[in-house]
């Protein structure tokens, strides 16, 4: 048993973690204020970087890497900047994954190659305003029409929404099958006639990322467009979410490392009663906590990480690292505003972001309710 | 083409550094360790002008412990084709003209054309190391460059002077240039590239092989300045307080004449 990161993944941490401190750090309060996405910065510097496909096979533009890189680079990006490692997240776990796991060789020369070296960006859109916890609520439909499906429903809250090019999006197929299996999964590209976007949502947090509705109306696919056999888009849903929550996993590590970082910092050159406040035991031993907190939740989300390269059933292991990451990073980000005062509830400091930001890692991609649901099913099964 | 870019692993400088206990050197246990910021000029330097010429052969040689290596890949990532690591586990120990005595060695007879050093490192600052090697090895060296180009075996670089004045020079290949900040902007390793980096030859040389001079000169001790006593504080009325400030600022600085 080894615990030590490889060369290379001490590698992609220093170069993922310099970008992020050069590039991302610098516009991050700004674009969180003005809840501006910035294409460039937060998507095409990726590609550049080749993150955009860091865990797919070289012969589908992607760099052959395994998921602790992966989960290194969502955790870098969010230390700093949380909007672009959901960005990142979003794109990759939700967007492209879906078709590297379930495509045709042809969809995967389609879609996951221009997904993978980040000339294209991709979503996921599964929740709809009936069916959030509960996927097998889904409505949106989609009916056969000679040679293609036409689809007609609604979509919200969806990550990289507007943005993103190419669309893994659910729907109903047969209205008469027990719930869980009338869906299937669909990949549709922005452009496509009758595919548009609604509202987009003013959040807490990950203000720079943008969250938007997706809405279908008679949006016609060409039959190739299936993903998985008819029916199986539950399937599809959950499995892909099983990797997804390696990444927000990961986003939620970041976001606490990032608190943390910070609130040491301060405590040690913050001087109150005449020594500098790292002094007080008070404060040690709530950076002990914060400290002890993050390195259990590194442990568990670079093990989930580790299964799910080396073929290991890993949905238990994403599901625990995801609630324990997200709790996690809400407990620390909530103490680093502690540890700064008043200080740390202005705007001139990053740690009021980080809470918002910590937030939202408890509710998507599966709230800490329905990841404790995950594991207890699966221990009382 | 051939290129040589010589880098130093140095400790992160936010690290807190301890004085180790042979006190001629700093503890370098807990220290988190990354390329001179120097010789990242230095190797973004040789791998422009890699890309531009085409047709070279670019070398990273470092010296140091197998710690080293890491750094070493992140060079060879950012472009360079393969890499030297002369072994040496005792590199903090050697002045900057043995480092110098050893890069000459390794080099003397490969025919570099051009050789990319970083205008000092961070540790220790010398900015010894790439002129000597470049007199050792008998041709032309510029140190501190801020700007560089090539064609046809002659280079063209510019020097910054103290208060912004700039000198342009030009000399014939082969040389060595020390880069200086400012020069260019450093690449950073894309993923894929560090993934390639490993399968990229990374040949090892035991240090003896190549010192062949002594030591000039030896560091005595290495230490932190003392903590200088409190500041003065001045009392009394504003009018009091200026006229005691005017009064220091003209005896004890240059600030007012
Ligand atoms: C910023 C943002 C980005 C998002 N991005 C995406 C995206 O890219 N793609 C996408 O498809 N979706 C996305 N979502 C949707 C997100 O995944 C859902 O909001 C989430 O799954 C919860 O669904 P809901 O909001 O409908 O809450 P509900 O399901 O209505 O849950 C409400 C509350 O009830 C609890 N609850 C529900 N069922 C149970 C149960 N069985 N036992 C115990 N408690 C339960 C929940 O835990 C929660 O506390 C995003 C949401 C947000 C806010």
């Amino acid at each position: 048993m080894n615990f030590e990161l490889t060369e290379e993944q001490r590698l992609i941490r220093d170069m993922v973690r310099s970008f992020a401190e050069k590039e991302l750090a610098p516009s991050a309060r700004e674009r969180d204020e003005e809840e501006r996405f910035d294409r460039q910065l937060m998507f095409a510097s990726l590609a550049e970087l080749g993150l955009t496909g860091i865990v797919f096979a070289e012969q589908y533009g992607g760099a052959g890497a395994d998921y602790i890189s992966y989960a290194i680079a969502v955790e870098e990006l969010s230390r700093v900047c949380a909007s672009t490692g959901v960005t990142l997240s979003a794109h990759l776990s939700l967007g492209a994954n879906p078709i590297n796991l379930f495509g045709t060789e042809e969809q995967k020369q389609t879609f996951l190659v221009p997904l993978a070296t980040g000339e294209k960006m991709g979503a996921f859109g599964l929740t709809e305003p009936s069916a959030g916890s509960d996927a097998g609520g889904t409505r949106t439909s989609a009916v056969r029409d000679g040679d293609g499906w036409i689809v007609n429903g609604t979509k919200i809250f969806i990550t990289n929404a507007g943005e993103a090019d190419i669309y893994i999006v659910f729907a109903r197929t047969d209205k008469n099958a027990e719930k869980h299996h009338g869906i299937s999964a669909f990949i549709i590209e922005k452009g496509t006639p009758g595919f548009s976007f609604g509202k987009k949502e003013k959040k807490m947090g990950i203000r720079s990322s943008p969250t938007m509705e997706l809405i279908f109306d008679a949006c016609r696919i060409p039959a190739a467009n299936l993903l998985g056999s008819e029916g199986q888009g539950f399937a599809v849903a959950m499995k892909t979410l099983d990797g997804g929550r390696i990444g927000i996993a990961s986003q939620a590590l970041g976001i606490a490392q990032g608190a943390l970082d910070i609130a040491v910092k301060y405590a040690r050159e913050r001087v109150q009663f005449g020594s500098a406040i790292s002094r007080f035991q008070g404060v040690q031993f709530q950076l002990a906590d914060m400290a002890t907190q993050t390195e259990a939740a590194r442990l568990m989300v670079y093990q989930a990480a580790y299964r799910a390269s080396n073929g290991l059933p890993y949905s238990q292991q994403s599901a625990m690292a995801k609630l324990m990451a997200s709790e996690t990073a809400m407990k620390v980000t909530t103490q680093a505003v502690q540890i700064l005062g008043g200080y740390g509830y202005t705007r001139d400091f990053p740690v009021e972001r980080m809470m918002r930001d910590a937030k939202i890692t408890e509710i998507y991609e599966g709230t800490s309710e329905i990841q404790r649901l995950v594991i207890g099913t699966a221990l009382t099964r | 083409m051939k290129i040589l870019v010589c880098i130093k692993q140095v400790p992160d400088m936010e690290s807190k550094f301890k004085i180790a206990a042979s006190g001629t050197w700093y503890d370098s246990a807990d220290l988190a360790w990354r390329m001179n910021e120097y010789d990242e000029y230095a190797v973004e330097q040789a791998v422009q002008l890699k890309e531009q010429v085409k047709e070279a052969d670019l070398t990273v040689l470092c010296i140091g412990s197998e710690r080293v290596k890491e750094t070493m890949k992140k060079a060879l990532a950012m472009g360079c084709d393969r890499g030297a690591h002369v072994a040496d586990d005792d590199c903090a120990g050697k002045e900057p003209y043995e480092i110098a005595a050893i890069i000459a060695e390794y080099a003397k007879d490969k025919g570099f054309d051009l050789i990319f050093t970083g205008m000092q490192s961070q540790d220790r600052g010398s900015a010894q190391v790439g002129v000597l090697a470049a007199e050792m090895l008998g041709i032309p060296s510029i140190s501190t460059i801020v700007t560089f180009s090539y064609a046809d075996g002659r280079i063209e670089v510019k020097r910054e002077l103290e208060g912004g004045v700039k000198a342009l020079l030009k000399t014939r290949t082969p040389a060595l240039v020390t880069c200086q900040l400012g020069l260019n902007t450093p690449r950073y390793p894309t993923l894929p590239n560090i993934m390639k980096a490993k399968k990229k030859e990374l040949i090892s040389l035991p240090v003896a092989d190549l010192l062949k001079v002594e030591a000039r000169m030896e560091t005595v001790k290495m230490y932190f300045p003392e903590k200088k006593g409190g500041g003065l504080v001045l009392e009394g009325d504003p009018g009091q307080l200026a006229d005691k400030l005017i009064q220091i600022l003209k005896e004890k600085t240059g600030v007012l004449a």
